[in-house]
Protein backbone atom coordinates (compact mmCIF):
# COMPACT_ATOMS: atom_id res chain seq x y z
CA UNK A 1 0.00 0.00 0.00
CA UNK A 2 0.92 3.34 -0.69
CA UNK A 3 0.19 5.50 1.83
CA UNK A 4 -0.09 9.15 0.99
CA UNK A 5 -0.21 10.84 4.41
CA UNK A 6 -3.28 13.16 5.41
CA UNK A 7 -2.42 15.35 8.24
CA UNK A 8 -0.96 17.76 7.09
CA UNK A 9 -4.82 19.53 6.14
CA UNK A 10 -5.38 23.13 6.83
CA UNK A 11 -8.91 21.66 6.85
CA UNK A 12 -7.98 20.52 10.72
CA UNK A 13 -7.65 23.67 13.18
CA UNK A 14 -4.79 22.42 14.50
CA UNK A 15 -3.04 22.61 11.04
CA UNK A 16 -5.03 25.90 9.99
CA UNK A 17 -2.83 27.05 13.43
CA UNK A 18 0.62 26.17 12.27
CA UNK A 19 -0.40 27.66 8.61
CA UNK A 20 -1.38 30.95 10.34
CA UNK A 21 1.54 30.88 12.64
CA UNK A 22 4.03 29.74 10.12
CA UNK A 23 5.06 27.30 12.74
CA UNK A 24 7.53 25.82 11.41
CA UNK A 25 8.69 22.98 14.23
CA UNK A 26 5.36 21.83 14.71
CA UNK A 27 5.12 21.20 11.20
CA UNK A 28 8.01 20.08 10.78
CA UNK A 29 7.66 17.11 13.53
CA UNK A 30 3.47 16.43 11.77
CA UNK A 31 5.59 15.01 8.78
CA UNK A 32 8.23 13.65 10.52
CA UNK A 33 6.07 11.75 12.69
CA UNK A 34 4.41 10.57 9.03
CA UNK A 35 6.95 9.34 7.96
CA UNK A 36 8.21 7.46 10.71
CA UNK A 37 5.23 5.71 10.85
CA UNK A 38 5.51 4.59 7.06
CA UNK A 39 4.18 7.52 5.00
CA UNK A 40 5.38 7.42 1.14
CA UNK A 41 3.83 10.60 0.33
CA UNK A 42 3.32 14.07 2.83
CA UNK A 43 0.01 15.50 1.57
CA UNK A 44 0.38 19.31 1.99
CA UNK A 45 -2.98 21.18 1.72
CA UNK A 46 -3.08 24.53 3.20
CA UNK A 47 -6.34 25.97 2.17
CA UNK A 48 -7.49 27.62 5.81
CA UNK A 49 -10.84 28.51 4.06
CA UNK A 50 -10.10 32.55 5.33
CA UNK A 51 -7.88 34.03 2.97
CA UNK A 52 -7.23 35.26 -0.70
CA UNK A 53 -5.65 33.19 -3.20
CA UNK A 54 -2.22 34.80 -2.45
CA UNK A 55 -2.27 33.85 1.00
CA UNK A 56 -2.81 30.05 0.00
CA UNK A 57 -0.28 30.51 -2.58
CA UNK A 58 2.35 31.94 -0.23
CA UNK A 59 1.29 29.26 2.41
CA UNK A 60 1.93 26.55 0.15
CA UNK A 61 5.53 28.13 -0.83
CA UNK A 62 6.63 28.37 2.58
CA UNK A 63 4.93 24.83 3.58
CA UNK A 64 6.91 23.10 0.83
CA UNK A 65 10.34 24.94 1.76
CA UNK A 66 10.11 23.85 5.01
CA UNK A 67 8.80 20.39 4.27
CA UNK A 68 12.04 19.81 1.84
CA UNK A 69 14.19 20.71 5.24
CA UNK A 70 12.03 18.15 7.63
CA UNK A 71 11.76 14.98 4.89
CA UNK A 72 14.02 13.58 1.98
CA UNK A 73 9.70 11.77 0.94
CA UNK A 74 7.80 12.89 -2.33
CA UNK A 75 5.23 15.69 -0.81
CA UNK A 76 1.45 15.36 -2.54
CA UNK A 77 0.67 19.15 -3.47
CA UNK A 78 -3.33 19.65 -2.70
CA UNK A 79 -5.89 22.15 -3.69
CA UNK A 80 -8.33 22.78 -5.47
CA UNK A 81 -6.86 25.87 -7.59
CA UNK A 82 -3.94 25.25 -10.60
CA UNK A 83 -2.38 28.18 -9.51
CA UNK A 84 -2.11 26.76 -5.57
CA UNK A 85 -0.73 23.49 -7.35
CA UNK A 86 1.99 25.35 -9.61
CA UNK A 87 3.30 27.04 -6.73
CA UNK A 88 3.57 23.85 -5.00
CA UNK A 89 5.17 22.51 -7.61
CA UNK A 90 7.52 25.37 -8.38
CA UNK A 91 8.62 25.45 -4.87
CA UNK A 92 9.89 21.75 -5.11
CA UNK A 93 13.12 22.50 -6.45
CA UNK A 94 13.04 19.59 -9.16
CA UNK A 95 12.16 16.89 -6.31
CA UNK A 96 9.74 14.36 -7.10
CA UNK A 97 5.88 15.51 -5.86
CA UNK A 98 2.07 13.86 -7.04
CA UNK A 99 -0.46 16.22 -7.42
CA UNK A 100 -4.35 16.45 -5.78
CA UNK A 101 -5.87 16.68 -7.84
CA UNK A 102 -8.06 16.94 -11.13
CA UNK A 103 -11.41 15.58 -12.26
CA UNK A 104 -13.04 15.10 -15.66
CA UNK A 105 -13.81 18.82 -15.69
CA UNK A 106 -11.88 20.77 -18.96
CA UNK A 107 -11.56 23.42 -16.65
CA UNK A 108 -9.28 21.55 -13.81
CA UNK A 109 -8.02 18.85 -16.93
CA UNK A 110 -6.67 21.97 -19.32
CA UNK A 111 -5.01 23.43 -16.04
CA UNK A 112 -3.65 20.50 -13.58
CA UNK A 113 -2.66 18.38 -16.93
CA UNK A 114 -0.04 20.71 -18.12
CA UNK A 115 1.42 20.82 -14.64
CA UNK A 116 1.79 17.24 -14.56
CA UNK A 117 3.12 17.02 -18.04
CA UNK A 118 5.60 19.79 -16.98
CA UNK A 119 6.83 18.27 -14.05
CA UNK A 120 6.68 14.37 -14.57
CA UNK A 121 4.65 14.46 -11.48
CA UNK A 122 1.91 11.67 -10.64
CA UNK A 123 -1.51 13.06 -10.66
CA UNK A 124 -4.69 11.79 -8.70
CA UNK A 125 -7.88 11.85 -10.72
CA UNK A 126 -11.31 12.06 -9.39
CA UNK A 127 -13.51 9.99 -11.09
CA UNK A 128 -15.94 13.14 -11.12
CA UNK A 129 -17.43 15.57 -13.50
CA UNK A 130 -18.32 19.05 -14.23
CA UNK A 131 -22.02 18.09 -12.13
CA UNK A 132 -20.78 16.18 -9.45
CA UNK A 133 -20.04 12.29 -8.10
CA UNK A 134 -21.87 10.22 -10.58
CA UNK A 135 -23.93 7.61 -8.37
CA UNK A 136 -23.03 4.49 -10.59
CA UNK A 137 -19.82 2.66 -11.57
CA UNK A 138 -20.65 3.52 -15.31
CA UNK A 139 -21.05 7.02 -14.75
CA UNK A 140 -17.60 7.44 -12.76
CA UNK A 141 -16.19 4.88 -15.11
CA UNK A 142 -16.98 7.59 -17.64
CA UNK A 143 -15.25 10.19 -15.92
CA UNK A 144 -12.20 8.16 -15.78
CA UNK A 145 -12.28 7.70 -19.82
CA UNK A 146 -12.39 11.80 -20.10
CA UNK A 147 -9.56 11.83 -18.16
CA UNK A 148 -7.68 9.16 -19.98
CA UNK A 149 -8.61 11.34 -23.13
CA UNK A 150 -6.66 14.04 -21.64
CA UNK A 151 -3.58 12.26 -20.51
CA UNK A 152 -3.41 11.40 -24.39
CA UNK A 153 -3.69 15.08 -25.50
CA UNK A 154 -1.47 16.27 -22.92
CA UNK A 155 0.96 13.61 -23.09
CA UNK A 156 0.37 12.69 -19.62
CA UNK A 157 1.54 8.87 -18.81
CA UNK A 158 -1.74 6.61 -17.68
CA UNK A 159 1.21 4.94 -15.45
CA UNK A 160 1.28 8.20 -13.68
CA UNK A 161 -2.02 8.89 -12.99
CA UNK A 162 -4.15 7.48 -9.55
CA UNK A 163 -7.46 7.30 -10.59
CA UNK A 164 -9.95 8.15 -7.33
CA UNK A 165 -13.33 5.53 -7.39
CA UNK A 166 -14.63 8.14 -4.92
CA UNK A 167 -16.09 6.98 -1.38
CA UNK A 168 -19.56 8.45 -0.25
CA UNK A 169 -20.91 7.51 3.25
CA UNK A 170 -23.14 4.15 3.55
CA UNK A 171 -25.04 5.28 6.25
CA UNK A 172 -26.97 7.47 3.69
CA UNK A 173 -26.70 4.91 1.38
CA UNK A 174 -25.98 1.30 1.86
CA UNK A 175 -25.18 1.01 -1.99
CA UNK A 176 -22.48 3.46 -2.22
CA UNK A 177 -19.80 1.10 -0.54
CA UNK A 178 -20.19 -1.17 -3.60
CA UNK A 179 -20.41 1.12 -6.05
CA UNK A 180 -16.66 2.53 -4.93
CA UNK A 181 -15.70 -1.36 -5.19
CA UNK A 182 -16.77 -2.06 -8.34
CA UNK A 183 -15.16 1.23 -9.71
CA UNK A 184 -12.34 0.50 -8.03
CA UNK A 185 -12.07 -3.23 -10.09
CA UNK A 186 -13.31 -1.46 -13.74
CA UNK A 187 -10.98 0.80 -13.81
CA UNK A 188 -8.20 -1.55 -13.39
CA UNK A 189 -9.96 -3.94 -15.78
CA UNK A 190 -10.11 -1.31 -18.36
CA UNK A 191 -6.87 0.87 -17.28
CA UNK A 192 -4.25 -1.60 -16.22
CA UNK A 193 -1.03 0.52 -16.38
CA UNK A 194 -2.67 3.22 -14.14
CA UNK A 195 -3.19 2.99 -10.12
CA UNK A 196 -5.71 4.02 -7.64
CA UNK A 197 -6.22 5.83 -5.06
CA UNK A 198 -9.00 7.16 -2.10
CA UNK A 199 -9.31 8.61 0.77
CA UNK A 200 -11.27 5.79 3.34
CA UNK A 201 -12.68 7.74 5.94
CA UNK A 202 -15.82 9.15 4.13
CA UNK A 203 -16.78 5.38 3.94
CA UNK A 204 -18.59 5.36 8.05
CA UNK A 205 -19.58 9.30 8.36
CA UNK A 206 -22.35 9.14 10.37
CA UNK A 207 -22.08 5.80 11.97
CA UNK A 208 -20.93 4.49 15.03
CA UNK A 209 -17.88 1.71 14.83
CA UNK A 210 -16.24 3.88 12.29
CA UNK A 211 -12.30 1.80 12.64
CA UNK A 212 -13.40 -0.97 12.28
CA UNK A 213 -16.11 -0.22 9.36
CA UNK A 214 -12.66 1.77 7.91
CA UNK A 215 -10.70 -0.96 8.08
CA UNK A 216 -12.77 -3.77 6.30
CA UNK A 217 -13.26 -1.53 3.33
CA UNK A 218 -9.94 -0.73 3.04
CA UNK A 219 -9.12 -4.38 2.70
CA UNK A 220 -12.28 -4.89 0.66
CA UNK A 221 -10.87 -2.16 -1.49
CA UNK A 222 -7.41 -4.15 -2.01
CA UNK A 223 -9.18 -7.17 -2.81
CA UNK A 224 -10.87 -4.75 -5.77
CA UNK A 225 -7.65 -2.91 -6.52
CA UNK A 226 -6.46 -0.25 -4.73
CA UNK A 227 -2.89 0.40 -4.74
CA UNK A 228 -2.54 3.76 -2.93
CA UNK A 229 -4.76 5.62 0.37
CA UNK A 230 -4.51 8.90 1.50
CA UNK A 231 -4.74 8.15 5.26
CA UNK A 232 -3.61 8.76 8.39
CA UNK A 233 0.07 6.53 9.28
CA UNK A 234 -0.32 7.17 12.75
CA UNK A 235 -3.57 5.23 13.13
CA UNK A 236 -1.63 1.82 13.99
CA UNK A 237 -4.49 0.14 13.31
CA UNK A 238 -5.38 1.26 10.27
CA UNK A 239 -1.84 0.67 9.09
CA UNK A 240 -1.83 -2.87 9.90
CA UNK A 241 -5.18 -3.36 8.18
CA UNK A 242 -3.53 -2.17 5.35
CA UNK A 243 -0.60 -4.89 5.54
CA UNK A 244 -2.95 -7.54 6.20
CA UNK A 245 -4.96 -6.77 3.24
CA UNK A 246 -1.45 -6.76 1.21
CA UNK A 247 -0.56 -9.53 2.79
CA UNK A 248 -3.12 -11.54 2.03
CA UNK A 249 -3.31 -10.56 -1.18
CA UNK A 250 0.49 -11.99 -1.61
CA UNK A 251 1.62 -8.39 -2.21
CA UNK A 252 3.88 -8.62 0.91
CA UNK A 253 6.74 -11.20 0.15
CA UNK A 254 7.88 -13.34 2.51
CA UNK A 255 5.26 -11.49 4.69
CA UNK A 256 7.96 -9.08 5.83
CA UNK A 257 6.08 -5.66 6.17
CA UNK A 258 3.48 -7.53 8.04
CA UNK A 259 5.99 -9.47 10.73
CA UNK A 260 7.93 -6.72 11.09
CA UNK A 261 5.48 -4.31 12.16
CA UNK A 262 3.74 -6.95 14.86
CA UNK A 263 8.00 -7.53 16.14
CA UNK A 264 7.73 -3.83 17.30
CA UNK A 265 4.78 -3.60 19.26
CA UNK B 1 35.88 -7.02 -0.74
CA UNK B 2 37.59 -9.82 -0.06
CA UNK B 3 37.02 -13.77 -0.01
CA UNK B 4 36.36 -13.57 4.05
CA UNK B 5 34.09 -10.55 3.00
CA UNK B 6 31.90 -12.26 0.57
CA UNK B 7 31.72 -15.65 2.40
CA UNK B 8 30.25 -13.77 5.98
CA UNK B 9 28.17 -11.18 3.38
CA UNK B 10 26.58 -14.44 1.43
CA UNK B 11 26.26 -15.98 5.00
CA UNK B 12 24.48 -12.81 6.59
CA UNK B 13 21.79 -12.32 3.69
CA UNK B 14 21.15 -16.19 3.57
CA UNK B 15 19.64 -15.36 6.98
CA UNK B 16 18.34 -12.39 6.44
CA UNK B 17 16.78 -14.31 3.49
CA UNK B 18 17.44 -11.66 0.56
CA UNK B 19 18.20 -13.50 -2.43
CA UNK B 20 18.27 -10.32 -5.09
CA UNK B 21 19.60 -6.53 -4.18
CA UNK B 22 16.19 -5.09 -4.35
CA UNK B 23 14.92 -7.79 -2.03
CA UNK B 24 14.00 -6.66 1.47
CA UNK B 25 15.71 -8.63 4.67
CA UNK B 26 14.16 -10.02 8.24
CA UNK B 27 15.34 -6.73 9.47
CA UNK B 28 14.48 -3.33 8.11
CA UNK B 29 16.37 -1.02 5.28
CA UNK B 30 18.50 -3.89 3.46
CA UNK B 31 17.08 -2.97 -0.29
CA UNK B 32 19.64 -2.06 -2.55
CA UNK B 33 22.50 -4.20 -0.98
CA UNK B 34 24.27 -7.07 -2.84
CA UNK B 35 22.21 -10.13 -2.04
CA UNK B 36 23.11 -13.82 -2.13
CA UNK B 37 23.08 -13.78 -6.02
CA UNK B 38 25.02 -10.77 -6.21
CA UNK B 39 27.60 -12.02 -4.14
CA UNK B 40 27.87 -15.54 -5.44
CA UNK B 41 28.36 -13.96 -8.77
CA UNK B 42 31.36 -12.38 -7.42
CA UNK B 43 32.74 -15.62 -5.93
CA UNK B 44 32.65 -17.13 -9.30
CA UNK B 45 34.21 -13.72 -10.90
CA UNK B 46 36.65 -14.16 -8.20
CA UNK B 47 37.36 -17.70 -8.67
CA UNK B 48 36.93 -18.60 -4.61
CA UNK B 49 36.52 -21.82 -4.00
CA UNK B 50 33.01 -23.34 -4.26
CA UNK B 51 33.26 -25.47 -1.60
CA UNK B 52 34.25 -22.94 0.80
CA UNK B 53 30.88 -21.67 0.26
CA UNK B 54 28.84 -24.48 0.49
CA UNK B 55 30.51 -25.51 4.03
CA UNK B 56 31.15 -21.54 5.57
CA UNK B 57 28.43 -19.57 3.92
CA UNK B 58 25.39 -21.72 3.53
CA UNK B 59 25.15 -24.48 5.84
CA UNK B 60 26.23 -23.27 8.35
CA UNK B 61 23.44 -19.94 8.22
CA UNK B 62 20.83 -22.39 7.90
CA UNK B 63 21.91 -23.93 11.17
CA UNK B 64 21.43 -20.25 12.68
CA UNK B 65 17.84 -19.98 11.02
CA UNK B 66 16.81 -23.24 12.44
CA UNK B 67 17.68 -21.64 15.80
CA UNK B 68 16.07 -18.94 15.13
CA UNK B 69 12.71 -20.89 13.79
CA UNK B 70 12.93 -22.95 17.34
CA UNK B 71 13.22 -19.81 19.66
CA UNK B 72 10.30 -18.69 17.99
CA UNK B 73 12.17 -15.31 16.33
CA UNK B 74 11.67 -16.98 12.97
CA UNK B 75 8.61 -17.65 11.29
CA UNK B 76 7.58 -20.09 8.31
CA UNK B 77 7.72 -17.06 5.71
CA UNK B 78 11.64 -16.18 7.04
CA UNK B 79 12.15 -19.66 6.73
CA UNK B 80 11.73 -20.04 3.30
CA UNK B 81 13.11 -16.73 2.45
CA UNK B 82 16.21 -18.17 3.44
CA UNK B 83 15.74 -21.78 1.40
CA UNK B 84 15.31 -19.60 -1.14
CA UNK B 85 18.69 -18.05 -1.11
CA UNK B 86 20.52 -21.54 -0.43
CA UNK B 87 18.56 -22.54 -3.99
CA UNK B 88 19.22 -19.85 -5.44
CA UNK B 89 23.20 -20.01 -4.17
CA UNK B 90 23.59 -23.48 -5.48
CA UNK B 91 21.80 -22.80 -8.51
CA UNK B 92 24.99 -20.79 -9.41
CA UNK B 93 27.67 -22.51 -7.64
CA UNK B 94 26.59 -26.07 -9.60
CA UNK B 95 28.27 -26.07 -12.26
CA UNK B 96 31.80 -24.93 -10.41
CA UNK B 97 31.35 -27.61 -8.26
CA UNK B 98 31.92 -29.96 -10.53
CA UNK B 99 35.21 -31.76 -11.83
CA UNK B 100 35.33 -31.54 -15.53
CA UNK B 101 35.87 -34.68 -17.46
CA UNK B 102 35.59 -37.03 -14.47
CA UNK B 103 34.49 -40.34 -15.68
CA UNK B 104 30.72 -41.48 -14.02
CA UNK B 105 31.40 -43.14 -10.73
CA UNK B 106 27.92 -44.93 -10.65
CA UNK B 107 24.44 -44.01 -10.54
CA UNK B 108 22.53 -42.45 -7.55
CA UNK B 109 19.29 -42.02 -6.82
CA UNK B 110 18.39 -39.23 -4.61
CA UNK B 111 15.08 -38.28 -2.68
CA UNK B 112 13.00 -36.69 -0.04
CA UNK B 113 10.56 -39.64 1.72
CA UNK B 114 6.96 -39.23 1.06
CA UNK B 115 5.44 -36.48 2.91
CA UNK B 116 8.84 -34.26 3.52
CA UNK B 117 8.84 -31.19 1.43
CA UNK B 118 12.86 -30.33 2.78
CA UNK B 119 14.76 -29.97 -0.14
CA UNK B 120 17.63 -27.57 0.84
CA UNK B 121 20.19 -30.56 2.14
CA UNK B 122 19.35 -33.45 -0.57
CA UNK B 123 19.84 -30.38 -3.08
CA UNK B 124 23.33 -29.43 -1.56
CA UNK B 125 24.27 -33.61 -1.69
CA UNK B 126 23.11 -33.68 -5.26
CA UNK B 127 25.11 -30.84 -6.68
CA UNK B 128 28.00 -32.10 -4.40
CA UNK B 129 27.77 -35.63 -5.70
CA UNK B 130 27.57 -34.52 -9.24
CA UNK B 131 30.45 -32.31 -8.27
CA UNK B 132 32.32 -35.34 -7.22
CA UNK B 133 31.62 -37.76 -10.49
CA UNK B 134 28.37 -39.31 -9.49
CA UNK B 135 25.56 -39.63 -12.32
CA UNK B 136 22.41 -38.26 -9.96
CA UNK B 137 19.26 -38.96 -10.28
CA UNK B 138 17.29 -36.49 -8.09
CA UNK B 139 13.82 -37.19 -7.95
CA UNK B 140 12.85 -34.07 -6.15
CA UNK B 141 11.37 -33.80 -2.47
CA UNK B 142 7.56 -35.91 -0.87
CA UNK B 143 8.86 -38.74 -3.66
CA UNK B 144 6.39 -42.00 -2.59
CA UNK B 145 8.49 -45.06 -1.56
CA UNK B 146 6.44 -46.61 -4.77
CA UNK B 147 8.48 -44.09 -7.15
CA UNK B 148 11.95 -44.36 -5.48
CA UNK B 149 11.55 -48.13 -5.71
CA UNK B 150 10.66 -48.33 -9.36
CA UNK B 151 13.23 -45.96 -10.09
CA UNK B 152 16.28 -48.07 -8.63
CA UNK B 153 14.91 -51.03 -10.70
CA UNK B 154 14.33 -48.95 -13.54
CA UNK B 155 17.53 -47.52 -13.39
CA UNK B 156 19.79 -50.44 -12.00
CA UNK B 157 21.41 -47.74 -9.64
CA UNK B 158 24.47 -48.67 -7.51
CA UNK B 159 23.48 -46.05 -4.64
CA UNK B 160 20.39 -44.70 -3.05
CA UNK B 161 20.44 -41.48 -1.12
CA UNK B 162 17.73 -40.83 1.06
CA UNK B 163 16.93 -37.59 2.96
CA UNK B 164 14.34 -36.73 5.70
CA UNK B 165 14.20 -33.58 8.09
CA UNK B 166 11.20 -34.39 10.06
CA UNK B 167 10.81 -37.39 12.79
CA UNK B 168 7.39 -38.07 11.36
CA UNK B 169 9.13 -38.66 7.86
CA UNK B 170 12.01 -40.02 8.65
CA UNK B 171 10.23 -43.44 9.25
CA UNK B 172 9.54 -43.94 5.68
CA UNK B 173 13.57 -44.86 4.90
CA UNK B 174 12.78 -47.68 6.96
CA UNK B 175 9.83 -49.05 4.86
CA UNK B 176 12.22 -48.12 1.22
CA UNK B 177 14.29 -50.48 2.86
CA UNK B 178 11.94 -53.30 3.55
CA UNK B 179 10.22 -52.66 0.42
CA UNK B 180 13.91 -53.13 -1.60
CA UNK B 181 14.17 -55.96 0.32
CA UNK B 182 11.09 -58.12 -0.41
CA UNK B 183 11.70 -57.27 -3.70
CA UNK B 184 14.60 -58.88 -4.00
CA UNK B 185 16.64 -55.30 -4.75
CA UNK B 186 18.64 -54.76 -1.49
CA UNK B 187 21.89 -56.19 -2.59
CA UNK B 188 21.57 -54.12 -5.70
CA UNK B 189 21.61 -51.22 -3.77
CA UNK B 190 23.74 -49.00 -1.12
CA UNK B 191 21.46 -47.30 0.82
CA UNK B 192 22.39 -43.90 1.88
CA UNK B 193 20.58 -41.54 4.62
CA UNK B 194 20.83 -38.29 5.86
CA UNK B 195 18.70 -35.42 7.35
CA UNK B 196 18.46 -33.40 10.94
CA UNK B 197 16.47 -36.04 12.59
CA UNK B 198 18.74 -39.46 11.13
CA UNK B 199 21.29 -41.05 13.12
CA UNK B 200 24.07 -43.86 13.07
CA UNK B 201 21.92 -45.61 15.15
CA UNK B 202 18.79 -44.85 13.31
CA UNK B 203 20.48 -45.92 10.10
CA UNK B 204 21.95 -49.07 11.92
CA UNK B 205 18.43 -50.23 13.26
CA UNK B 206 16.54 -49.79 9.72
CA UNK B 207 19.23 -51.38 7.90
CA UNK B 208 20.75 -48.67 5.93
CA UNK B 209 24.26 -48.80 4.79
CA UNK B 210 25.15 -45.72 5.84
CA UNK B 211 24.33 -42.73 8.17
CA UNK B 212 25.93 -39.22 6.89
CA UNK B 213 26.10 -36.32 8.63
CA UNK B 214 26.59 -34.13 5.21
CA UNK B 215 27.87 -33.47 1.73
CA UNK B 216 31.52 -34.44 2.44
CA UNK B 217 30.83 -36.94 4.82
CA UNK B 218 28.64 -39.06 1.95
CA UNK B 219 31.81 -38.06 -0.17
CA UNK B 220 34.06 -39.60 1.59
CA UNK B 221 32.03 -42.90 1.97
CA UNK B 222 31.29 -43.49 -1.31
CA UNK B 223 34.64 -43.33 -1.54
CA UNK B 224 35.02 -46.03 1.15
CA UNK B 225 31.81 -48.15 -0.61
CA UNK B 226 33.64 -48.18 -3.94
CA UNK B 227 36.87 -50.09 -2.30
C1 LIG C 1 14.26 -24.53 5.81
C2 LIG C 1 13.29 -25.31 6.67
C3 LIG C 1 11.97 -25.45 6.22
C4 LIG C 1 11.52 -24.97 4.85
C5 LIG C 1 11.98 -26.00 3.80
C6 LIG C 1 12.23 -25.38 2.44
C7 LIG C 1 12.96 -26.32 1.53
N1 LIG C 1 12.82 -26.07 0.25
O1 LIG C 1 13.63 -27.24 1.93
C8 LIG C 1 9.97 -24.92 5.03
C9 LIG C 1 9.58 -23.52 5.48
C10 LIG C 1 9.13 -25.30 3.81
C11 LIG C 1 9.78 -25.85 6.21
C12 LIG C 1 8.54 -26.41 6.52
C13 LIG C 1 8.31 -27.18 7.63
N2 LIG C 1 9.20 -27.41 8.63
CO1 LIG C 1 11.06 -27.02 8.53
N3 LIG C 1 12.84 -26.51 8.70
C14 LIG C 1 13.70 -25.86 7.92
C15 LIG C 1 15.05 -25.70 8.65
C16 LIG C 1 15.10 -24.28 9.25
C17 LIG C 1 16.32 -25.86 7.85
C18 LIG C 1 16.46 -27.17 7.08
C19 LIG C 1 17.63 -27.01 6.15
O2 LIG C 1 17.47 -26.69 5.00
N4 LIG C 1 18.86 -27.13 6.67
C20 LIG C 1 20.09 -26.89 5.94
C21 LIG C 1 20.55 -28.13 5.19
C22 LIG C 1 21.82 -27.79 4.40
O3 LIG C 1 20.82 -29.12 6.15
P1 LIG C 1 20.16 -30.57 6.13
O4 LIG C 1 18.83 -30.52 5.51
O5 LIG C 1 20.26 -31.13 7.47
O6 LIG C 1 21.07 -31.38 5.12
C23 LIG C 1 22.44 -31.70 5.35
C24 LIG C 1 22.65 -32.99 6.12
O7 LIG C 1 21.61 -33.33 6.98
C25 LIG C 1 22.90 -34.01 5.08
N5 LIG C 1 21.79 -34.66 4.42
C26 LIG C 1 20.49 -34.36 4.39
N6 LIG C 1 19.81 -35.21 3.63
C27 LIG C 1 20.69 -36.09 3.15
C28 LIG C 1 20.52 -37.16 2.32
C29 LIG C 1 21.62 -37.93 1.97
C30 LIG C 1 21.45 -39.04 1.05
C31 LIG C 1 22.90 -37.60 2.47
C32 LIG C 1 24.03 -38.37 2.06
C33 LIG C 1 23.06 -36.52 3.31
C34 LIG C 1 21.95 -35.76 3.65
O8 LIG C 1 23.61 -33.28 4.12
C35 LIG C 1 23.03 -31.97 4.00
C36 LIG C 1 24.07 -31.01 3.50
O9 LIG C 1 25.10 -30.79 4.43
C37 LIG C 1 14.95 -26.83 9.74
C38 LIG C 1 15.76 -26.57 11.02
C39 LIG C 1 17.01 -27.43 11.11
N7 LIG C 1 17.79 -27.09 12.07
O10 LIG C 1 17.22 -28.35 10.36
C40 LIG C 1 13.45 -26.86 10.00
C41 LIG C 1 12.78 -28.14 10.55
C42 LIG C 1 13.37 -29.35 9.88
N8 LIG C 1 11.38 -27.95 10.15
C43 LIG C 1 10.55 -28.34 11.06
C44 LIG C 1 9.13 -28.26 10.95
C45 LIG C 1 8.33 -28.62 12.17
C46 LIG C 1 8.53 -27.87 9.73
C47 LIG C 1 7.02 -27.82 9.46
C48 LIG C 1 6.21 -28.99 10.00
C49 LIG C 1 6.52 -26.48 9.99
C50 LIG C 1 5.04 -26.30 9.95
N9 LIG C 1 4.50 -26.17 11.13
O11 LIG C 1 4.42 -26.26 8.92
C51 LIG C 1 6.98 -27.77 7.92
C52 LIG C 1 6.88 -29.19 7.30
C53 LIG C 1 6.76 -29.18 5.81
C54 LIG C 1 6.94 -30.56 5.26
N10 LIG C 1 5.86 -31.29 5.06
O12 LIG C 1 8.05 -30.98 5.01
C55 LIG C 1 11.25 -28.90 12.28
C56 LIG C 1 11.20 -30.43 12.36
C57 LIG C 1 10.93 -30.90 13.76
C58 LIG C 1 10.74 -32.35 13.87
N11 LIG C 1 10.91 -32.82 15.06
O13 LIG C 1 10.47 -33.05 12.95
C59 LIG C 1 12.68 -28.28 12.12
C60 LIG C 1 13.81 -29.13 12.74
C61 LIG C 1 12.64 -26.89 12.80
C62 LIG C 1 12.37 -26.96 14.29
N12 LIG C 1 13.41 -26.91 15.07
O14 LIG C 1 11.25 -27.04 14.71
N13 LIG C 1 10.91 -26.02 6.91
Amino acid sequence: MIVIAEKINATRSAVREIIEQRDEGRLEDLAQRQVAAGAAYIDVNVGTGNGTRQDEIESMQWAVSRLLDATDKPLCIDSADAAVLEAGLAAMGGRPAMINSTKADVKYLSTVMPLAQRYEAPVVALAMDGQGIPGTVEGRLNACRAIAGACRDYQVPLASVFFDPLVLPVATDAGQGKVTLNTLAAIKAEFPEARTVMGLSNISFGLPGRPMLNAAFLQMAIYAGLDAAIMDPLNADMMQAARTGDALMGKDRHFRKYSRALRRQ
Amino acid sequence: MNEQEIIEKIAFNVIQGRVTEEDEGYDEGLEGQPAVAELVQMVIEQRIDAKKVVVNALTGSMETVGDKFDKGEYLIPDMLASAECVGAAMDLLGPHLADAGVQSKGKFVLATVAGDLHDIGKNIVGIMLKGAGFDVLDLGNDVSSERIVAQVKDTGARYLGLSALLTTTMREMGAIIKTLDEEGMRSQVQVLIGGAPTSQSFADEIGADAYCRDAFHAIDILKQMAG
